[in-house]
């Protein structure tokens, strides 16, 4: 099965819970890992904050940082940027490992969900 | 003599705000050093008077103390910790990593959970590590005022805890992954504190009902967390009776009292008493008195009387009564009368016929039981972190409900047990209180000042990220620091004694708010034996000594209320 490396941007969690304000983005997209974990992908995940040597350690991340830091997050598999600047739904993701979408509420996650 | 039993290894003086830890501390210090052995004696209460108690500069590193051979001492200042943790962080990258990736990473290590963590990292590193047992016969922590010493005294526990239970690998442990390495340093720093034969918790309390109250809810809940060696000191009883003075006579009445209906929780425990005395406790000189017989050397003292000031809390009400509603927080030093006060100004308030809501984000807070019958107008709540906690838990995980399958809630729960949750929680309820000072006024009794200080830094950073992100915030935290600084909507009250230390911690706070913007509306100086109108000889002498204080006080206040001794 495919590699699946995330590096986010700079933040205190990957789960979000850390803010004024939970990012519901955030703590969907862990879930979603975790579901992936769970079909089998191999997932790599680091923090600019936590785990710097990672985004100098790999050429591909190290370039796209240097040009533009905004770009973060990044995620490759097997080494090749899949996407970048923002984090996929789990319909992306499932398009990314030709994996069959079960029945799940977060399929259609909606990022708006972070209103008031 | 009162040190004689405190000999262990590892000494926690712990108590209310006032009651004179540091004093006791030092002088339990200073006396173990006396014959050349090496003691260390470690504050870590953010807003630490060591220094000036000592009258030497003090850093996170142990310095040699000048005139006590054999005693060092260190100040673990979170604010300085957070700072030299960062930079260990983001240093080596310099270079590495592009500028802007630099300054994201610089900017994550500026909240609130770096600030918990790094004190916490340096607390462990002096309890847990080899070196400063081998190097020191004793180490002795003049800690910081209850609240906050039990959740750092807890900590080792909990996190020790949250890593055996953090299965993912992938939560919020922020920057909790590189000190997971330190294991092993926070086992033996729990035992260490668990151990009868290293360790001694030295309780310390004044000879009245609150003080002794609050000490005995220190000794269960720490005799609960494993901490059972531990011993009480009654500080500045009174022992003179000689006049009728009615001061003097309801000093002595209550030391006698008090110590005759001690909590039962207190009552096994092996005492020791130590006697006020008429001078601040500041200097060598004046430490070295209390492990002796002699009296402090006597400072000339010339006769002074009260200035013109106000000597009830009366027209500062009056001037609150102009802003129509808002938010009155009372702060300084623990033990000088925040409770009391802020009290009696929502009564006053209340009185009138307005709304008053008063609120303490003390997490030692005494609930306001004082306040029976209930006053018309008044409510009165209280910060509570673990229902602040549990509410914040229950609100994320609701409104995550609808978008997870049962392992990612159950992932969102485990990330909810990080520590960092709680400083979150309880910043974000003081958001909530500020923010009621729209409709009504709002009234605010604050921890002592190294948590206001915290509280005070994550209202700045997370004024940062509001200006730097579009993130998604309540707009209680968005509008907390420009309602902070607005002197039309807050009032924040300085109380201090007529002491220098007091007197200083106030001062810095009073600095350090002015740095955020945020400027004092007035000061109050309580207990004042001047004030009083004593007439007792050994009451006389220290009220002498509070003119130069109330002198001091009345040069940076633009506003001075002085309050008699009651």
């Amino acid at each position: 099965m495919a590699k699946l490396k995330v590096y986010d941007p700079a933040m205190c969690c990957s789960t979000g819970v850390c803010g004024p304000k939970v990012d519901m983005t955030l703590v969907g997209f862990a879930a979603d890992l975790d579901w992936l974990k769970r079909q089998g992908v191999e997932v790599e995940r680091y923090n600019l904050s936590q785990q710097p040597a990672a985004f100098v350690a790999n050429a591909v991340v190290n370039e796209e940082v240097r040009r533009n830091i905004n770009v973060l997050p990044i995620l490759l598999v097997d080494d090749e940027i899949v996407c970048r600047g923002h984090y996929p739904l789990r319909n992306e993701l499932t398009d990314m490992f030709s994996l069959e979408a079960e029945a799940y509420p977060g399929l259609l996650r909606v990022i708006s969900q972070n209103g008031d | 003599m009162w040190t004689d039993p405190l000999n262990s290894k590892y000494l926690f003086f712990t108590g209310k705000g006032g009651v004179g830890k540091t004093s006791l501390a030092c002088a339990a210090a200073i006396h173990l050093a006396g014959d050349l052995t090496p003691v260390l004696l470690v504050s870590t209460d953010p807003a630490s008077n060591l220094d000036e108690v000592l009258g030497t500069t003090l850093g996170s590193a142990p310095v040699r103390v000048e005139d006590v051979p054999g005693l060092f001492a260190c100040n673990l200042d979170p604010g300085a910790a957070a700072l030299a943790y960062r930079e260990r962080a983001v240093s080596p990258y310099r270079g590495l990593l592009p500028e802007a990736a630099i300054r994201s990473m610089e900017e994550q290590f500026s909240g609130s959970c770096t600030l918990e963590i790094a004190a916490f990292d340096e607390f462990t590193s002096l309890l847990g590590a080899a070196e400063t047992a081998d190097r020191y016969a004793h180490v002795v922590f003049d800690t910081a005022p209850t609240g906050h010493t039990l959740r750092l005294l807890a900590l080792p526990g909990a996190w020790t805890s949250f890593i055996d239970n953090n299965t993912t690998g992938m939560s919020c442990l922020g920057p909790l992954v590189a000190l997971s390495k330190q294991e092993a340093m926070y086992r033996s720093s729990l035992e260490a504190l668990r151990d009868p034969q290293r360790t001694t918790l030295v309780l310390v309390a004044r000879a009245d009902a609150a003080s002794l109250q609050e000490a005995a809810r220190a000794s269960e809940e720490l005799r609960r967390l494993g901490v059972c060696n531990q011993h009480l000191i009654v500080n500045g009883l009174v022992e003179r009776t000689s006049t009728t003075d009615p001061i003097a006579a309801a000093l002595v009445d209550r030391s006698s009292n008090a110590l005759a209906n001690l909590p039962a929780d207190l009552s096994e425990l092996p005492l020791s008493t130590v006697p006020l005395k008429e001078h601040p406790l500041v200097g060598l000189a004046a430490l070295q008195c209390l492990t002796t017989r002699d009296t402090a050397p006597s400072s000339t003292v010339t006769g002074c009387t009260l200035p013109d000031v106000p000597t009830s809390l009366d027209t500062l009400v009056d001037k609150l009564l102009l802003l129509g509603r808002g938010v009155v927080m009372t702060m300084g030093k623990g033990g000088v009368g925040k409770t009391t006060i802020a009290e009696e100004i929502a009564v006053s308030l209340a009185r009138t016929g307005v709304p008053v809501l008063l609120t303490t984000t003390d997490p030692a807070g005494r609930a306001t039981s004082a306040l029976k019958p209930p006053v018309n107008n008044l409510k009165i709540e209280r910060i509570d972190p673990v229902l602040e906690v549990q509410k914040y838990r229950d609100e994320v995980l609701e409104a995550a409900a609808a978008n997870l399958d049962q392992h990612g809630l159950a992932l969102l729960e485990e990330d909810l047990r990080s520590p960092c949750t709680e400083e979150i929680a309880v910043f974000r309820a003081f958001a909530a209180a500020i923010a009621r000072g729209e409709e009504s006024y709002v009234v605010i009794d604050t921890a002592p000042t190294g948590h206001t200080i915290l509280l005070m830094d994550a209202a700045e950073a997370y004024h940062r990220e509001v200006l730097r992100t579009e993130s998604e915030m309540p707009a209680s935290v968005r509008q907390l620091l420009p309602r902070l600084r607005d002197p039309e909507f807050t009032c924040v009250i300085l109380v201090t004694l007529p002491e220098p230390t007091p007197f200083h911690e106030a001062k810095v706070l009073q600095d350090e708010l002015g740095r955020a913007g945020i400027t004092a509306c007035a000061w109050v100086v309580n207990q004042s034996f001047l004030a009083s109108g004593t007439r007792e000889p050994f009451l006389q002498t220290k009220a002498l000594m509070e003119a130069r204080w109330i002198d001091e006080v009345m040069q940076v206040s633009p506003f001075t209320v002085v309050l008699p001794w009651r």
